[in-house]
Parts: structure tokens; C-alpha cells; sequence
């Protein structure tokens, strides 16, 4: 946990000290990058023998479960930031 | 882009399994481990740097102030409610179903937990409910952007502080970065607390 903060901040000093130069266009890196952390996210689930295993035994109530808690997060994140005005 | 994402997660889920079942070729760690970190640091480095870069991002974040902190609550307060809710309609034990819903989304904290706390069964369907959790904010991310611009990080629970932190600003703008991490720390933090005290109480 203390790594990813200490690189967020790290990178957020670097990009504020070079504001003033010209344009970066990082957005290939950042996609070329993205697809290699999905790929290892995937090739750590697919090597998990045990949760690929014991998912379709349970998979109806999670799915239930799921979709209600994503449901009523969505809606009480959207209604709480008009609330308090957060654009 | 959601393309590329599918097809390196399709092809991800494909080479582990290939790779755990036919003789381990590749070092499990090494992709899932080493891999995976290195690609994550350096991706929380690239979004900070592009954060530093964006003069709106940072004055919108001045203005928003203490008010960030509605995110992370209101995702526990919703997930812990669909538990709840959910709970009733299986006819399931509903203070295990709420502690379900309490990870957020951290599977690997919640599948153990939760088994710990009221038996193994539940334990799995805590890990189950929380990994979908993470894939379905993945492989949704294109369509429930538009529901809101904040909807993936109420999708994302704890993992907006990692695995889906760089998605998540790549579709809705570096100014999302800070309210994204913000809300996945917080929630990480209160997982635990949360998962024990609705054990207690139920």
C-alpha cells in the first residue's frame, strides 16, 4: 500500500515541476501499461484453481448480492454528490 | 480500449490456467506477482505525473475539498444495504450476507474473513461476490461511465486504490484520480472494521 502512495506522489511532484513544458502524451504508455496489469490480473484468477472451482457452486446468490450492492452504491453516490454539489 | 482490456484479460485468465494445469512453464509469482506490481507502480507513477500536469484537476480538488469523503461512505453504506437486501430475497443469513457486501470489493480479505467468521461456505461466497465485484467494474466500465461519471467508483469499492484505478481515470479524466484512490484507501481501511462489527452485531 505504502509503494502505491509513495509512486502517486512521487509522479505528481515530477508532473507538477514540469507543467510549464511542452505537451506529454502519455496515453500509449498508460494503455500499453493497463494491458499488461489486466493480463496479470487474469493469469493470477486463471492459475487459482480454487476460486475457478467453487464460483459456479455459489455464483446465483453472488450475483444477486452483487448486483444489489453495486445497485444501491451507484444510486447513494450519485444522490449524496448532488447533495453537497461534488461536479 | 475496453477491447484491448477483454482480450488481455481473456488471454490473462487463458495462459493461468494453461500454465497452473500443463507444468507450470512460468513462474506463478512472476506474472502474478512481480508483474503485476511493477505494472501497477509504474501506472500510479504515470496518472500521479499526469495529475501534476492538469491545472484543473488540482483546483477542482481544492474546491472539493473534505466533501470527497461522501464517495468511500456512500459505497459502504449502498454495498452493506444490497447485503442486506439480498440477504432477505435468498432467505440466506443476512449479517453474513451485509459482511459479504462489506469488502468492497477485496477479495482476498473478504473470502478469508468472512469464512472465519460464519463458516467456510460463506467464506467462498465472500470471495466469490467481491472478485466479481472487481471483474465487473473492469468490463463495464464503457457503459456504467455514462450512468455517472463517478458510477465505476462506487463499482469499484477498495479497488479503485489499485487494480482499476488507471481505467478508471483513463475514462473519466485525471480528475477522477484523487476521488478514485481517496475512496478505494478509505474503503480498504474500513473493510475489516466493518466485516467485524456486522459479524458482532448479527
Amino acid at each position: 500500500m505504502l509503494n502505491l502512495i509513495v509512486s502517486l506522489i512521487a509522479g505528481m511532484f515530477l508532473g507538477y515541476f514540469l507543467r510549464e513544458r511542452k505537451k506529454i502524451n502519455l496515453s500509449k504508455v498508460t494503455l500499453g501499461a493497463i494491458v499488461v496489469l489486466i493480463f496479470s490480473l487474469g493469469f493470477s484468477i486463471g492459475s487459482n484453481n480454487e476460486l475457478l472451482s467453487s464460483m459456479p457452486r455459489v455464483g446465483l446468490n453472488a450475483l444477486v448480492i452483487l448486483l444489489l450492492a453495486v445497485f444501491f452504491s451507484v444510486v447513494l453516490v450519485k444522490t449524496t454528490r448532488k447533495m453537497v454539489k461534488v461536479e | 480500449m475496453i477491447k484491448y482490456i477483454l482480450v488481455a484479460l481473456a488471454l490473462g485468465v487463458a495462459a493461468g490456467y494453461l500454465n497452473n494445469n500443463f507444468g507450470n512453464v512460468i513462474t506463478n509469482s512472476w506474472v502474478s506477482g512481480y508483474l503485476f506490481d511493477f505494472s501497477l507502480i509504474f501506472l500510479l507513477f504515470i496518472m500521479g505525473f499526469a495529475f501534476g500536469l492538469d491545472k484543473e484537476a488540482m483546483a477542482k480538488m481544492r474546491k472539493t475539498g473534505l466533501k470527497i469523503l461522501i464517495f468511500p461512505f456512500s459505497v459502504a453504506f449502498g454495498s452493506i444495504l444490497g447485503g442486506f437486501v439480498g440477504g432477505l430475497i435468498l432467505g440466506i443469513n443476512v449479517a453474513a450476507s451485509m459482511a459479504v457486501s462489506a469488502g468492497y470489493g477485496w477479495y482476498t480479505l473478504a473470502g478469508p474473513m468472512v469464512g472465519q467468521l460464519f463458516g467456510a461456505e460463506f467464506g467462498v461466497l465472500g470471495f466469490t461476490v467481491n472478485f466479481l465485484r472487481e471483474l465487473l467494474t473492469i468490463t463495464t466500465i464503457s457503459l456504467t461511465v455514462k450512468i455517472d461519471k463517478y458510477a465505476p467508483i462506487a463499482l469499484g469499492g477498495a479497488t479503485t486504490m489499485d487494480t482499476t484505478l488507471p481505467i478508471i481515470v483513463r475514462y473519466s479524466g485525471s480528475e477522477a484520480l484523487i476521488t478514485a484512490f481517496s475512496s478505494g484507501f478509505t474503503l480498504s481501511i474500513i473493510a475489516p472494521f466493518t466485516i467485524i462489527v456486522i459479524a458482532t452485531l448479527g
